[in-house]
């Protein structure tokens, strides 16, 4: 399964294939770890081996304070 | 270097537009790094490079239903990331930006791994990380490192890697996931110092 998760970071999977990866990840802890350990290894060989010290966590809990919503009318690059 | 082909995140981007919460947060996951190193390039401190980060990922989860998958979800993000950002410092009173002794350290360059110096702790963590990564390449194969370098550093696609290493695209599979595997064991002692608080 560990080479899914692989796939599933580089966005090599199909929707379907795509939609079961994260149907395993979100059931085991320790897949969700990969995929963050695997993207912080990318990420370090680009020169940014800042640990994720609970960083996206916060963006996610952000969004779920806030009942952030996919709006159709919403451009996120219009001016503010 | 990133991956641009405009399909490279669409099965993700796609969930995610149809209210996978889950598909949005690998989403955040993955991105979240980069997209905090290139708001550091105007904000200079560390916890307003996290509130836009913040800023911009909560643009783009309500403005998903735009994305139409011309560019890669990336430089939609980034675009999104420096409105983010210059929307903050017109917010900023002017003499917060161009203070007095320092006019120039507005726009400062982004130290990979370090962060304006308030936290020792998370530094050194990026050293050791660093370190654990470049010494765990040492140790791999070659045709491992190439596979992996050409994706995550030269932002060649798995397609073009085959070609350059004339192998099928089920051995570059398999070697870059081979690489990161080796990688994260080797990453494994120093993330167990951290506090868990990963996705």
């Amino acid at each position: 399964m560990t080479i899914k998760v692989s796939l599933l970071l580089d966005g090599q999977l199909s929707f379907e294939e795509t939609r079961a990866a994260l149907d395993e990840v979100a059931a085991r802890p320790e897949l969700r770890d990969r995929f963050t350990v695997y993207g912080l290894v990318g990420d370090a060989l680009r020169g940014l081996s800042v640990p994720d010290d609970g960083f996206s966590l916060r963006i996610l809990e952000r969004l779920r304070r806030e009942g952030a919503r996919v709006s159709p009318n919403y451009d996120p690059l219009a001016p503010d | 270097m990133v991956h641009d082909e405009p399909g490279a995140d669409a099965g993700l981007v796609r969930l995610a537009q149809v209210g996978d919460a889950r598909a949005f947060e690998a989403l955040v996951v993955k991105y979240q790094r980069r997209i905090a190193r290139h708001v550091a390039r105007y904000v200079r401190n560390s916890g307003d490079v996290e509130d836009v980060v913040q800023d911009t990922f909560i643009r783009a989860y309500r403005g998903l239903a735009s994305f139409r998958g011309d560019s890669t979800f990336y430089s939609w993000l980034y675009r999104i990331a420096t409105n983010c950002a210059l929307s903050f410092l017109r917010r900023q009173p002017q003499d917060q930006l161009l203070g007095d002794d320092a006019p120039d350290e507005r726009i400062r360059p982004f130290e990979p791994g370090v962060s304006d110096g308030e936290d020792p702790e998370r530094t050194l963590m990026a050293g050791q990380i660093a370190d654990a990564v470049q010494k765990g390449l040492g140790h791999l194969q070659p045709e491992l490192v190439d596979a992996l370098t050409l994706f995550e550093v030269e932002g060649k696609s798995y397609e073009e890697i085959g070609r350059m290493l004339g192998v099928p695209i089920g051995t570059v599979r398999s070697r870059i996931f081979r690489a990161r595997e080796a990688l994260a064991r080797r990453l494994g002692p120093v993330l167990e110092s951290q506090h868990r608080r990963r996705w």
